[in-house]
């Protein structure tokens, strides 16, 4: 046997240093003081393609767990919340992973999140089992909100609100006659782009439909051929406007490609491009400039004052156009609310079925809006759904109205 | 300086560099990770981030290193001068003794106990999470590897595309019981024990359907064609929404309701497995000895033999009337059938289906398992699928400063070269696997063994 | 006429309307094809394999040129003759960064395995592994993120073609790549290194007997392939941004490229890199874009099953 000896031991022996450099993980924590410590997870991308969006809500979360421990949101609390992560990359394959493993958490009662619709579904059924309330500050997908007093609840509108206020944003205000709707393959985007073709049609306008699939640079592997692809096929259905229901990454490309194109209509995508990541994944950015993006948070979506200058802190990045941070900051404390009221108990599964049953009778006013959660889980108010317009030279979005 | 270059051309010196060499790329691979606005934040970190290890070492990380490089010198150097001995003693060590377990009853013993330990297994680990992990992650990898196993390690094939058996066991499950908007075949909705019989058959027949045409390729060319057919395949069952229900997956916005789980009705006996791990981790554990035992027969057969002569030396097996390309599309068929329970399992207890689940990286990850564990040696592919699984799933859980999951890859593909450059025949390497890589080192062909049907 | 009949009739109609802005796009696509098939084809010529990890030396291109150009300029767009600086920049980069990454990988995943003469399938596993191992670190280190190329003009249409117009990026992919495409095929051909490489790859040990450096030539293969590989990544990058996934489907595709054209046959590249780009574009009319990896994946099966050897055959040993 000719097997290189000195190579194995090399390799042993850096694999051992390795070993050695992996950092000891930070294992304190526990009540110290005889006050409770209760855990919130945080489920959603925080590497990753969507690491962006992820990280607007995480921080979001972030600043109402700071403000609630230092007492100026509820008043000195009798307990205290921390925050755990749970990177689940937005994907529905490490959901269900990362939902376990916040279940297993010890002291965790609820989680804001999960971010992402499609990790959102094939998490449910694992919380769901557990009771443990999940506040998604994001998962629009409308089939998500089901059942009666769930544990599943969201501080946005769904997408049939959002998709149809975008369709009529399209066909109404601009008296676009004609749409070309794209979606990205992905859980959410596909959703949404089901309900703008649907709405668009009944306004009375020409739809045509098409799916990319998650690119190569979107993190998937299919090429960025299709984009080119994708507006051949638009400039040669020539429609007044395009209506793309997906995330930043590809819809950037799909502006890179218009651009290249000539394509000079309409162009309008939803919340899932509504990130300053939109400008960095453009090229060139200027093809981004005057392109409408819509949210369906309500209100004024973003933190202002003194959170969005501790927002800005934590997550070196403006708190304007933090899509989704708000309503993270407003699921937190929806939650921080809840436990306020329920009674104390060594027992994680009563503290965690209460804590569904609190969430649902309360009523917050958040800097989202009122939230009030209906048996399915869904906001019980009309939801707004804002529109803003891309600035390709400031990088941000300026909102310019409502539905 | 020239005689710094001179210094650094002999082997200690070479030694040096890649040592140095080495430990940089680990500092990169542990470091911080990099983001959209600060895109050069991975490299800088890793080099220049402060650290300290239990108050014995506090500096940058690039001294760290440094350190940890001269260690790796030093050792190396020290191994080639003094480690004659040591070296004899270690591969005594790494070598799965020949005839260690020749005695049967040993062996009968060595697995009932090992049969124990799965059995009790569950009642020691009570995390709900490593519970999960042990069907959804372990016991189905371990299937999905036992299958790659008979197409790489027994008949020396590259499928990259092995996925996709994995993808169509789980699609045909969603589709018999009744949770694709496609509807299920005559209208009856059936139980996921039932999908077992025609999930299976569904990947052999797409195995014999891909294998028949492509099989005759070279390696290197069957390899691309595999990995193609792993990506239309998610392709497909991505785009296609009126039969797969496109990336909403089973389920979801199609307003179906979940695949159910498994049940029993036999009589007065009723049980409904549910997603409680435990019961699914039982029933997959017998599944997962019954393909042991199955693939280890076929090992020692006239077939598993086939395939050790088609994989040595195609063009002698032909001349002595082994038709090459019916094995091969045999290892692919009978490969792809564990892969298709593993979906059916992996439908029934996670409930809703989506084409992200089954990607390219879910190959080379499978890829990996079979590597690691050894080509074509059972043992070695179970044992490298739970180490593997278990380091990825533990990752994934309590992940260390600087760890994102998907890093995962990365490690992976480190693991692949550095296994195929140091020890080719894996963790456990089988015993014919290791007497082809001696000899082929050795140039030297040797079929008539084979061929005689002798059993080395 | 059935249903099958008003779908070609209207998808006829669109490739009529589009025909010669598809075939700009395609031929620019597929330049950019040949130009990562060379790599393919070479090393193949050379060692009989494929080098499954040539897809992450285009992402080292991209990457390097991507650093190299936010270091150059900035946020700022140059215009005349800075902007050709910069792109010869952004190719130097690019190309050196590809060759030096290629010269890595056969050191590190090929090198130990030919010493040891393993079988294939250890370098295509150990080929796939350093794919796996490169891309995943850029990702880790850069982010797993889009980033937006510096851009060193402002895009628009130069001229146009029976109408199409030809934009300034497929200028630039067009002069780029014949360029390069040119001086590889002379490279080979005339000088006294490619005539060793031309001698390994017709019988490595004949050719060592007769004094040539087999290691040294080997690398220098893969320095070859992998500088336009990098030039390649650079290109791409330049139109829709580099990230660490960037060079798996390129890559693929010009692998279909080089098998398209005949594998071992440096023309053969380019004119199946050609091929391959023209038919991909065209199919845009008829299919959704989904599925157009799909018949990039259709064509390389019915090559690989009808006419293995491709259009010009392959040429081993005779690398030029």
């Amino acid at each position: 046997m000719k097997l290189r000896f000195n190579k194995t031991v090399a390799a042993v022996a850096s694999s051992a240093l390795l070993l050695m450099a992996a950092p000891a993980v930070d294992v304190a924590s526990a009540s110290a003081s005889g006050v409770p410590t209760y855990t919130i997870g945080y489920q959603g991308p925080l590497s990753g393609s969507y690491a962006y969006l992820g990280e607007y809500m995480y921080y979001g979360a972030m600043v109402a767990i700071n403000n609630a421990n230092a007492g100026t949101t509820f008043g000195k609390l009798p307990f205290k919340v921390k925050l755990a992560k749970f990177d689940d990359q937005g994907s529905s394959t490490l959901g269900p992973a990362q939902a376990q493993a916040a279940i297993q958490t010890p002291g965790l009662i609820a989680v804001v999140g999960p971010a992402f619709s499609g990790a959102t579904e094939a998490s449910e059924p694992y919380y769901s089992r557990a009771h443990v309330a999940t506040v998604s500050p994001s998962a629009t997908a409308a089939a998500l909100a089901k059942g009666s007093k769930n544990n599943f609840m969201r501080v946005v509108a769904g997408d049939d609100v959002q998709g149809a206020a975008d369709a009529n944003f399209l066909v109404k205000t601009h008296g676009a006659k004609s749409l070309v709707v794209i979606n990205n393959g992905s859980f959410y985007g596909a959703g949404l782009a089901a309900v703008v073709s649907k709405t668009a049609k009944s306004d009375g306008a020409t739809v045509t439909n098409y799916t990319d699939p998650t690119t190569g640079s979107c993190g998937g592997t299919a090429s960025t051929t299709e984009y080119a692809a994708t507006a051949t096929q638009i400039m040669a259905a020539h429609p007044a406007a395009v209506y793309f229901g997906g995330y930043y990454c590809g819809f950037g490309l799909l502006l890179g490609a218009l651009s290249s194109a000539g394509y000079t209509g309409i162009i309008m995508s939803d919340d899932g491009s509504w990130s300053t990541g939109l400008f960095g994944d453009t090229t060139p950015p200027t093809a981004a400039n005057g392109v409408y993006v819509s949210e369906a948070g309500g209100g004024n979506a973003n933190l202002t004052g003194k959170l969005a200058a501790e927002f800005t802190k934590l997550s070196h990045q403006k708190a304007q156009g933090a899509t989704y941070a708000a309503q993270a900051y407003d699921a937190t404390n929806m939650i921080i609310k809840a436990a306020l009221s329920i009674k104390r108990s060594p027992n994680i599964k009563v503290l965690r079925a209460q804590l569904i049953n609190k969430l649902h009778q309360l009523t917050f006013h958040g800097v989202t809006g009122v939230i009030h959660f209906q048996g399915n889980g869904d906001l019980s108010r009309n939801s707004i759904v804002e529109f803003a317009q891309a600035n390709a030279t400031t990088k941000t979005f300026n909102v310019i109205g409502h539905s | 300086m020239r005689r710094l270059t001179e210094s650094l051309r002999t082997p200690t010196g070479r030694r040096a560099i890649t040592s140095i060499a080495t430990m940089a790329v680990v500092a990169l691979m542990t470091g911080p990770s990099g983001s959209a606005t600060e895109p050069t934040a991975g490299p800088v970190g890793s080099y220049g981030e402060r650290v300290s290890i239990f108050g014995l070492f506090a500096g940058p990380r690039w001294f760290l290193f440094l350190i940890f490089a001269a260690i790796m010198w030093g050792v190396w150097t020290l191994w080639l001068q003094r480690g004659t001995q040591l070296r004899s003693a270690a591969s005594m060590a790494l070598t799965v003794p020949k005839r260690g377990f020749a005695l049967k009853p040993v062996r009968l013993v060595f697995y009932a106990a090992l049969i124990a330990v799965g059995v009790v297994f569950p009642h020691v680990v009570t995390s709900q999470y490593w519970q999960s992990v042990m069907v959804e992650q372990i016991a189905v990898f371990v299937l999905l590897a036992l299958g790659l196993n008979v197409v790489v390690g027994f008949a020396g094939l590259l499928d990259l595309g092995f996925v996709a058996f994995y993808a169509i066991g789980a699609y045909a499950t969603a589709w018999v019981t009744g949770s694709l908007p496609t509807p299920a075949p005559f209208g009856v909705h059936l139980n996921p024990f039932f999908a077992i019989p025609v999930a299976i058959v569904l990947v052999m027949v797409a195995g014999i359907l891909l294998g028949t045409p492509t099989l005759r390729l070279r390696g290197d060319y069957l390899a691309i064609v595999t990995l193609g057919f792993g990506e239309i395949i998610t392709i497909f069952a991505n785009n296609l929404y009126g039969i797969t229900g496109g990336s909403y997956g089973s389920g979801g916005v199609t307003g179906k309701h979940g695949i159910p789980h498994f049940s029993i009705n036999l009589g007065p006996i009723h049980y409904r497995w549910t997603l409680n791990p435990v019961p699914y981790y039982y029933l997959t554990l017998v599944f997962v000895i019954m393909f042991i035992v199955a693939f280890s027969l076929l090992e020692h057969s006239r077939v598993g033999r086939a395939w050790t002569a088609i994989r040595e030396d195609e063009v002698a097996a032909e001349s002595v009337g082994i038709n090459p390309l019916k094995y091969k599309v045999m290892a692919f068929a009978i490969g792809a059938a564990s892969a298709g329970f593993a979906g059916v399992v992996t439908a029934a207890q996670t409930i809703f289906i989506f084409p992200a689940t089954f990607t390219l990286q879910v190959s080379i990850n499978i890829l990996a398992l079979v590597i690691f564990g050894g080509m074509g040696s059972i043992a070695g592919v179970a044992v490298g699928a739970m180490v593997i699984q278990t380091a990825s799933m533990y990752l994934l859980h309590t992940p260390p400063a600087g760890y994102q999951p998907a890093d995962l890859y990365m490690y992976l593909g480190a693991l692949l070269m550095v296994t195929m450059i140091f020890r080719p025949m894996g963790l456990i390497p089988s015993r014919r696997r290791r007497r082809e890589i001696t000899l082929a080192e050795a140039g030297e062909g040797h079929m008539n063994e084979v061929l005689t049907g002798e059993n080395p | 006429m059935g249903a099958f009949g008003h779908y070609l009739v209207s998808h006829f109609s669109t490739l009529r309307l589009e025909f010669w802005g598809l075939l700009v796009g395609g031929v620019a696509n597929g330049l950019i094809y040949g130009m990562v098939a060379v790599g393919y084809t070479l090393v193949y010529g050379v060692l009989r394999l494929i080098n499954f990890a040539h897809s992450e030396i285009v992402m080292t291109g991209g990457f390097t040129s991507y650093f190299v150009l936010r270091g150059v300029i900035g946020t700022s767009i140059p215009n005349g003759w800075a902007t050709v600086g910069v792109l010869v920049v952004g190719m130097v980069a690019g190309g050196v960064s590809g060759a030096v990454m290629a010269m890595l990988v056969e050191r590190v995943a090929y090198r130990p395995l030919r010493r040891r003469r393993a079988p294939q399938l250890a370098y295509l596993i150990s080929a796939i592994g350093a794919s796996y191992f490169l891309f995943n670190l850029a990702g880790k280190e850069f982010g797993r993120v889009l980033l937006s190329v510096p851009q060193p003009y402002i895009n628009h249409p130069i001229f146009s073609i029976f109408g199409a117009p030809v934009q300034l990026y497929y200028l630039v992919i067009v002069i780029a790549s014949v360029g390069m495409l040119i001086l590889a095929d002379q490279f080979v051909g005339r000088t006294r290194l490619g005539r060793g490489l031309r001698a390994v790859a017709q019988d490595s040990e004949t050719a060592s007997l007769m004094g040539v450096d087999v290691n040294r030539t080997i690398a220098l293969t893969f320095a070859l392939g992998g500088a336009l590989g990098g030039i390649g990544g650079f290109l791409l990058g330049l139109g829709t941004g580099v990230v660490y996934t960037m060079g798996f489907v390129p890559a693929l595709k010009a692998f279909t490229a080089a098998v398209l054209g005949g594998i071992g046959n440096l023309r053969g590249a380019m004119i199946g890199g050609i091929l391959l780009g023209v038919v991909e574009s065209l199919s845009i009319a008829f299919v959704q874009p989904a599925y157009i990896d799909v018949v990039a994946f259709g064509i390389l099966v019915l090559v690989l099953l009808v006419r293995p050897t491709g259009i010009l055959g392959e040429r081993l040993g005779r690398a030029a």
